[in-house]
């Protein structure tokens, strides 16, 4: 095990340049580009962050799973660290969608929350990652991939739940605009700013993950050197 | 419009705040990981001449 402390910075340059440009541009034709909808004006432009959080959310999802099986399968550490840091921006990205909707909800519908199939198997999806955060912490590392990869089992089996329930069952939630089928979509400059905020946003997510997966490194690191410590001093505690 | 500006200023507020609040935290935790590492490798070559 390489145990040097990584001095080498978790963000390259061009990636922090390329995230904050993509940034600057997608809040530029959030807020000044893209034309106000008609109907509900200018709170629908949380459209753009909230959908792309939700789908930044699928992404991590994703990776977080193929990680974690990953693990399982080669038992090398560093898709252990991988599927921390994606499983964990989950909680973020998810309460950011959720929140945003939210707010988004009570100013068009008049009300927070409703308990439909979009928004329940949308809270459910922070509820299991919420659980994996908190179970990574409190089971012992032996059991910890097992019981990590189940939890990432159920995850991964709710995204196609969340980005279906819309399209199977009657929800106060709007049909979809994005893939939708006859009848969807958006106008042009809206589906141009939607794209350029969910390119900003995923570029954030790999920015977030990169940081967050260094930090992974970083405490399994502490975990073996404070074993070797423990076992240099005969086994008392250090 | 300007009725729903608070709403929408909230919405990105609290929804960037997320993302920078834990950013925040993942920096914090590294400092302190990193003052631990460095104490613990120092502890370790310490033992390490005193054995040899």
């Amino acid at each position: 095990m390489n145990r040097t402390i990584d001095d080498s910075p978790a963000l390259p340059l061009w990636l922090l340049a390329l995230a904050s440009v993509s940034m600057l541009v997608a809040l530029y034709m959030v807020f000044m580009w893209v034309s106000t909808e008609a109907s509900m004006g200018i709170i629908q432009r949380i459209f753009y962050f909230h959908v792309s959080a939700a789908f930044v959310s699928f992404v991590a999802v994703a990776v977080g799973g193929v990680s974690s099986i990953l693990y399982l399968k080669t038992r090398d550490a560093k898709y252990d660290d991988l599927a921390l840091a994606a499983n964990e921006s989950i909680v973020v990205f998810e309460a950011m969608n959720i929140i945003m909707g939210s707010i988004w909800g009570k100013r068009v519908w008049g009300i927070w929350w409703t308990w439909d199939a979009r928004l329940t198997s949308s809270f459910l999806l922070i509820l299991i990652y919420l659980a994996y955060v908190i179970v990574r912490r409190a089971v012992a590392p032996e059991q910890r991939a097992t019981i990590c990869a189940v939890i990432c089992i159920f995850g991964m089996a709710d995204v196609p739940l969340v980005y279906m329930s819309n399209r199977l069952f009657r929800t106060q939630h709007p049909s979809p605009v994005l893939g939708g089928g006859p009848g969807s979509g958006i106008a042009p400059d809206m589906l141009w700013t939607w794209l350029a905020a969910f390119i900003a946003l995923i570029l954030l997510w790999w920015c977030v993950i990169r940081v967050r997966r260094r930090l992974a490194r970083s405490e399994r690191m502490i975990e073996a050197l404070s074993r070797s410590a423990h076992e240099l001093a005969g086994g008392a505690h250090i | 419009m300007s009725e729903n500006l608070p709403w929408l200023f909230a919405a990105f507020t609290i929804g960037w705040g997320l993302v920078f609040g834990y950013l925040a935290w993942i920096s914090n935790r590294e400092q302190e990981t990193r003052r631990r590492l460095e104490a613990l490798q120092q502890l370790i070559n310490d033992r390490d001449c005193q054995t040899r």
